[in-house]
């Protein structure tokens, strides 16, 4: 079941679209990465989510019912949610005070969350905070606190905004620990919006990668193994995206054209297109061989760069090509720059995008 | 110079023996200093926090005329109210010319500007970030505002410790709407000025060690308030 359904959701600043046409559907109990990058929209988006900010149009569903108009209906869907901010934000006052105010403006009684919240501040490795003057706290200890606030009046929706963005790896992995059994062990719904792919990837069962508009929803594992877009394949860091002209050869192969060589694809997409090939799916050897892949390119290479274990080449085979190889075949293989090789990969690792 | 020295003597006398006219004329000032101080601020800070929260036009001239009348000048505001409550002005018939009544009409009007000035600044010293922080924790919009008074009440109360600071020195508006009618409208600036005038300093320096001392306090508050 659906927790949130978003529509055809816009939004203009001064006449200039800051979102654009956003549909999202987010499952009760999943994590939706919301990856982009800076100036995006992501913190634009959350903040209408959280009815803090209005859309310019469409439409927000939140547990079946539409968003009202009335405020004070709002306000008690705004209370089923909570938010931590990128930046680490405090109340004058102690942990304590700062994990309450949630509780104090809903008019709960705080001594019946006591066990809660030593839960909650040990879980996040905060124990025995309570009475520290929250504004002495690290930024890494703000945030866990932040979340904890956020978490302690057990919110149908989290909303993170780019919680580790300002902080040390340390500060970081412990926040997304904590992450991990949240979607894990708590099944707790939640939406990360982070310009950090890795953290996205890892954290989240779908990802939205968002520039404005949504340019791809799917399983991180989809969007990262075949992008639908150029900006997607960009943003992800996928290589080797080639532009051609793509027209169907047999009952399932098409035939790229990128104007100086010909790539085989199974993807039945004709006309302009791009194509990716990712590094790791692409083979070399010294002298030509027999393989099941269709795609074979003599070429040269033209600049290695190394980067520790994996070293990436860089081939020209009429287009140059980006080459993952290990420093140990690199080194049987004897390669220096000029060498001679022979390129393979399969028609099944060409991804094909709309132009 | 021994005239003054004896004189200042005689002053720490008046004080030490705890003189009934120093003490009935301290009194009458706290009194009318603080009654308008606290009318002012119950005017003040929610007209302060009205321009602050609220997006209109006109807004930022309406902060700088609040910002010019900071240094209105008292006997203005003297002569002001003046015409308001003389016999022949639109209140005449309250009959408030010549009483404690009046003074704390003219102070609360004289300390208005400077309680309400500094009460936008002290919650334009808020983060925005608190009003977001708070909505989205489940505050109602008035409740947020709530959160940011209290982020600010330091300030706040800096605000309108500076205001009863500008209504306890001054000496325009009590002695215009007051009269210094001994033993009814007589305060520590406005008997100071006439005891110096007739030569009768002990008690004018034994007031004026008070004022200083007032004056001492309030600072010593403001500082520990702007600490916090």
């Amino acid at each position: 079941m659906n927790l949130l359904e978003i529509q055809n959701l816009s939004k203009k600043y001064d006449g200039k679209n800051v979102l654009q046409d956003i549909n999202l559907y987010l499952k009760k109990g999943t994590t939706l990465g919301l990856i982009g990058p800076t100036g995006c929209g992501k913190t634009t988006l959350l903040r209408i989510i959280d009815l803090i900010e209005k859309p310019s149009s469409g439409k927000i569903t939140f547990n079946s019912r539409e968003i009202p108009k009335n405020k004070k209906d709002q306000l008690d869907i705004r209370r089923k949610m909570g938010m931590v901010y990128q930046k680490p934000i405090v109340f004058k006052g102690t942990v304590y005070d700062n994990i309450c105010y949630g509780l104090k403006i809903r008019g709960k009684n705080e001594d019946s969350y006591q066990d809660k919240i030593k839960d909650l501040l040990e879980s996040l490795g905060l124990g025995g905070y309570e009475k520290r003057d929250a504004s002495t706290l690290s930024g890494g200890e703000t945030q866990r606190m932040a979340l904890a606030r956020a978490l302690v009046t057990d919110p149908d929706l989290l909303l993170l905004d780019e919680p580790t963005a300002n902080l040390d790896p340390q500060s970081t992995e412990k926040i997304e620990n904590f992450m991990k059994k949240l979607r894990d062990e708590r099944k707790t719904t939640v939406i990360l919006a982070t310009h950090n792919l890795i953290q996205g990837q890892h954290l989240s069962d779908e990802i939205a990668i968002l520039n404005k508009k949504i340019f791809q929803i799917g399983k991180p594992e989809e969007v990262f193994r075949k992008p639908k877009s150029r900006f997607v394949a960009e943003f992800v860091g996928v290589r080797n995206v080639k532009k051609g002209i793509s027209r169907r050869v047999e009952d399932s192969l098409t035939l790229i054209d990128t104007g100086t060589i010909n790539v085989y694809s199974s993807s039945m997409m004709e006309g302009d297109v791009y194509m990716s090939i990712r590094p790791e799916d692409i083979t070399i050897s010294r002298s030509k061989v027999q393989t099941s892949a269709l795609n074979e390119f003599n070429g040269e290479i033209k600049e290695i760069k190394d980067s520790g274990g994996i070293l990436d080449l860089r081939i020209d085979v009429g287009e140059v090509f980006s080459v993952y190889i290990t420093r140990k075949s690199f080194t049987d293989m004897q390669l220096t720059i000029g060498s001679r090789v022979w390129l393979e990969f399969k028609a099944s690792a060409v991804n094909v995008f709309k132009v | 110079m021994n005239e003054i020295i004896n004189a200042f003597f005689e002053a720490i006398h008046l004080l030490v023996t705890l003189d009934p006219e120093v003490i009935e004329i301290t009194l009458r000032t706290l009194y009318i200093s603080i009654t308008s101080t606290v009318i002012a601020a119950v005017i003040a800070v929610p007209v302060g926090g009205y321009i602050h929260f609220r997006k209109f036009r006109g807004k930022r001239t309406i902060i700088n005329i609040i910002q010019t009348l900071y240094s209105m000048p008292t006997v203005l505001v003297g002569l002001l109210v003046f015409l308001l409550i003389s016999s022949q002005g639109p209140l005449g018939s309250l009959e408030l010319l010549f009483t404690p009544g009046g003074m704390i009409i003219g102070q609360t009007i004289l300390v208005l500007p400077i309680i309400t000035g500094f009460t936008i600044l002290a919650l334009s010293g808020v983060k925005d970030e608190i009003r977001d922080l708070s909505l989205s924790l489940g505050a109602s919009e008035f409740q947020a505002i709530q959160t940011i008074m209290s982020e600010a009440k330091y300030a706040l109360l800096g605000a309108i410790i500076l205001g009863f600071g500008r209504a306890i020195s001054e000496v325009g508006v009590a002695m215009m709407i007051g009269g210094n009618i001994r033993g009814y409208t007589r305060v520590i600036t406005t008997t100071m000025s006439l005891e110096t005038s007739k030569g009768n300093v002990e008690l004018s320096i034994a007031l004026g060690i008070i004022l200083l001392m007032i004056a001492l306090i309030i600072n010593l508050v403001l500082n520990y308030v702007q600490e916090k």
